[in-house]
């Protein structure tokens, strides 16, 4: 009976602080993009017209979220019966966005008005471990165009 | 050119249904399915202990701390009044039926493997009649006739195979309490339908016995009586509401047409004696 009561216990706050942490961040994450927009983030491989003389730097943003034990408990339900792992695809999306809106910050930073050459990676931690809540981390990356300063 | 990042609409990637609803979605179909599969697991049990042979339950070991009292004049009445419901009953022969009469307060009494019947002091001593003494030992045996410890046996493990799959220790529990030595003699559950089942045997034997109903109802009285007090006995947990089944019995009375209220067979003369001399402590020593 109390590994029941555990479980249950484990369900509601995984439920509870997850969904209050997921509501909060895509707030963030919705406002700061929309504070981002005039710093654009490509992926051509290289930018079509660049008229200024510019340098150019190495910008990363990394985020690491964790799953919860309620996202993880649909996600073992899905395993049974299949379909959309919509408790993962929004994790997912909140790390993806964010991890850009952090590699933006630091190209903001550095005077950017440009990102090109955006690329992801994906890595899960924890992977391959049973009984172990898992966490992803996505990382982007891109290089800063920085229009150069006239002295 | 001038690049630019457009705002994308939200949900697109992620879906808005609420997360609640996909989890009463989800543990509901999973829920049903598990259930199917074990009223399925269950009907085969059902299925297969009825070829369980009887010898086979002989076999369990009886715990000796739970024989009661055989000497004396009670546990002998007792015992004769088994005899002859056993055989208007029609139990086969490798079916024998051993009384076992306990001296404790408890309101109850019970059928389990091996053809062991208990019966409790606190109940025999509020039966007023031979009749319903009899409707309660014949239901008891009923029990025994139709097999249901071994298919209630036969549930239960499953039952905790079931259970164990959602708590591990809850189901290991339940496995234990069926198969621990006690367990196997209390923890056995009937079902409503057993119950009825052996309600309506109970009744064709008091028929054979008597030729009537009458004073059988006083069981059932004592029962739905001490159901009302603030802790009801296990016995009531299972059993039919106990209102319905006076109600049945009525329906069953009612369809004899001899109702005769001056037959009740009165209880041995010194039945309340032999109680009495059963709970007090023994002087000899």
């Amino acid at each position: 009976m109390i590994d029941l009561i555990i479980f249950v216990s484990l369900l509601a706050l995984g439920y509870g602080f997850g969904r209050h942490a997921e509501k909060k961040h895509y707030k963030s994450i919705i406002k700061r993009e929309k504070q981002y927009s005039s710093l654009p983030a490509l992926t051509a491989k290289t930018p079509t017209m660049l008229s200024k003389p510019n340098d150019s730097h190495l910008v990363v943003g990394s985020v690491v979220i964790s799953v919860d034990y309620f996202k993880r408990f649909i996600s073992a339900l899905r395993n049974l019966v299949g379909g959309r792992v919509t408790s993962y695809e929004s994790l997912i999306d909140r790390a993806r966005r964010e991890a850009v809106l952090r590699m933006k910050a630091q190209a903001k930073e550095m005077g950017a008005n440009l990102v090109f050459n955006t690329k992801f990676e994906t890595a899960s931690i924890y992977q391959g471990r049973r009984h172990q809540v898992g966490s992803v981390e996505v990382l982007a990356y891109g290089t800063a165009i920085i229009p150069m300063q006239r002295g | 050119m001038e690049y630019s990042n457009p705002e994308i609409p939200e949900g697109i990637n992620t879906s808005q249904s609420h997360p609640l609803k996909e989890f009463l979605w989800l543990t509901s179909s999973v829920m049903v399915t598990v259930i199917a599969i074990f009223a399925g697991l269950i009907l085969l049990v059902d299925g297969v202990t009825a070829y369980i042979p009887f010898s086979a339950e002989k076999n369990i070991p009886f715990p000796e701390f739970a024989a009661g009292e055989k000497e004396g004049p009670l546990p002998e009445y007792l015992q004769s009044l088994a005899d002859r419901i056993v055989e208007v009953e029609s139990l086969p022969d490798e079916m024998k039926i051993t009384v076992h009469y306990l001296d404790d307060e408890t309101v109850n009494a019970f059928a389990t493997l091996g053809g062991h019947v208990f019966f409790f002091r606190g109940l025999l001593e509020k039966l007023p009649n031979e009749n319903s003494l009899t409707m309660l030992m014949a239901h008891e045996i009923a029990h025994i006739k139709h097999r249901h410890p071994i298919k209630s046996l036969g549930r239960g493990i499953v039952a905790g195979i079931a259970l164990s799959v959602v708590s591990a220790t809850a189901g290991d529990a339940i496995i234990e309490s069926f198969l621990g030595e006690a367990g196997s003699l209390t923890i056995l559950k009937y079902s409503r339908e057993m119950e009825s089942e052996a309600d309506e045997t109970a009744v064709k034997a008091l028929k054979s016995i008597y030729g009537h109903l009458d004073g059988a109802d006083k069981l059932f009285e004592v029962l739905k009586e001490q159901s009302g007090s603030i802790e009801p006995p296990e016995f009531f947990s299972t059993h039919p509401v106990t209102d319905g089944r006076i109600e049945k019995l009525n329906t069953y009375t009612k369809e004899t047409a001899t109702q005769n209220l001056n037959n009740i067979t009165p209880l041995p003369a010194a039945f309340n004696t032999w109680i009495i001399e059963s709970s007090l402590p023994d002087s000899e020593e």
